[in-house]
């Protein structure tokens, strides 16, 4: 079975947060969601399980940290298009998003620094297929 | 292409923490690692991106927190048999890390929980394919 990796992420509301990720074009897995978690489909071996921070709290042992105030984790997710970055930023601003920095453009990769309601850092990138290949 | 994940996560040595991953089983992609960052492949589609404080904060306007001060995420890694589970979490700890608490065993599902030596949370787990239909 391909490896899957399922990234925790603290959210305050699981409504708000559904509604975000839904709007990104992801799909939610109800079998593995409840009334305070939820599990973002982003492909079918990337996952985030939003946690309200009482439930995320439960699976720590030292404090939470507040993605609001400060980052202890970043995630990186490739588009396959310079298209696809800015649709990604977009559509992440309309729906209670914010943007934390200006476009970073490399000519061989570009990224946007994008934030959910809660903090938590994304950053939606494209980079050349030729480059990777080095 | 399929979709790829690269999660950066903060680490203080970047010597020890290639140490610490390499010891798990996984390797460097070298072409995306530096003095100050090293990319581990844990497959052709997640990647950990291991960055020095310094270079996290560069990638972050946020303050950085530490995660064993502030954690603001825990990554659950899915793994072939309860064997696996133990496996990873057994060279973790060989490895540098600190196992967090007592495996947890639902029957369909086991998992575990360790820290790398940052304090970056992991939980490996295994699950009954059976039960996720």
């Amino acid at each position: 079975m391909p490896q899957m990796i399922f990234v925790n992420l603290p959210i305050t509301d699981v409504k708000r947060s559904r509604k975000f990720y839904e709007a990104l074009g992801y799909k939610i897995n109800e079998q593995f969601s409840d009334e305070t978690t939820a599990c973002v489909v982003v492909s079918e071996t990337i996952y985030f399980m939003i946690l309200e921070q009482e439930r995320f709290k439960s699976f720590l042992t030292g404090p939470l940290g507040d993605p609001a105030k400060a980052t202890s984790a970043i995630m990186a997710l490739s588009q396959d298009s310079r298209a696809e970055v800015d649709a990604f930023a977009a559509t992440a601003l309309a729906h209670g998003g914010t943007e934390v920095k200006d476009a970073t453009d490399l000519g061989f990769m570009y990224n946007r620094s994008i934030c959910d309601p809660d903090g938590n850092l994304f950053e939606p990138f494209w980079m050349d297929p030729a480059a990777v290949a080095g | 292409m399929p979709r790829m994940i690269f999660l950066t996560l903060p680490v203080a040595d970047i010597a020890r923490s290639r140490a610490f991953y390499t010891a798990l089983g996984f390797t460097i992609n070298e072409t995306f690692s530096s003095e100050s960052s090293a990319c581990v492949v844990v497959s052709d589609t997640i990647f950990f991106m291991l960055a020095t404080f310094e270079g996290f904060r560069s990638f972050s306007v946020k303050p950085l927190v530490l995660p064993s001060e502030g954690a603001t995420s825990l990554v659950a890694l899915s793994c072939d048999s309860r064997a696996e589970v133990d496996a990873m979490t057994e060279a973790a700890i060989a490895a540098g890390g600190r196992s967090l608490h007592d495996p947890e065993d639902l029957g369909f599902m086991y998992s575990r929980a360790f820290e790398d030596p940052d304090g970056n949370g992991f939980g490996p787990m295994w699950m009954d394919p059976a039960s996720a239909g």
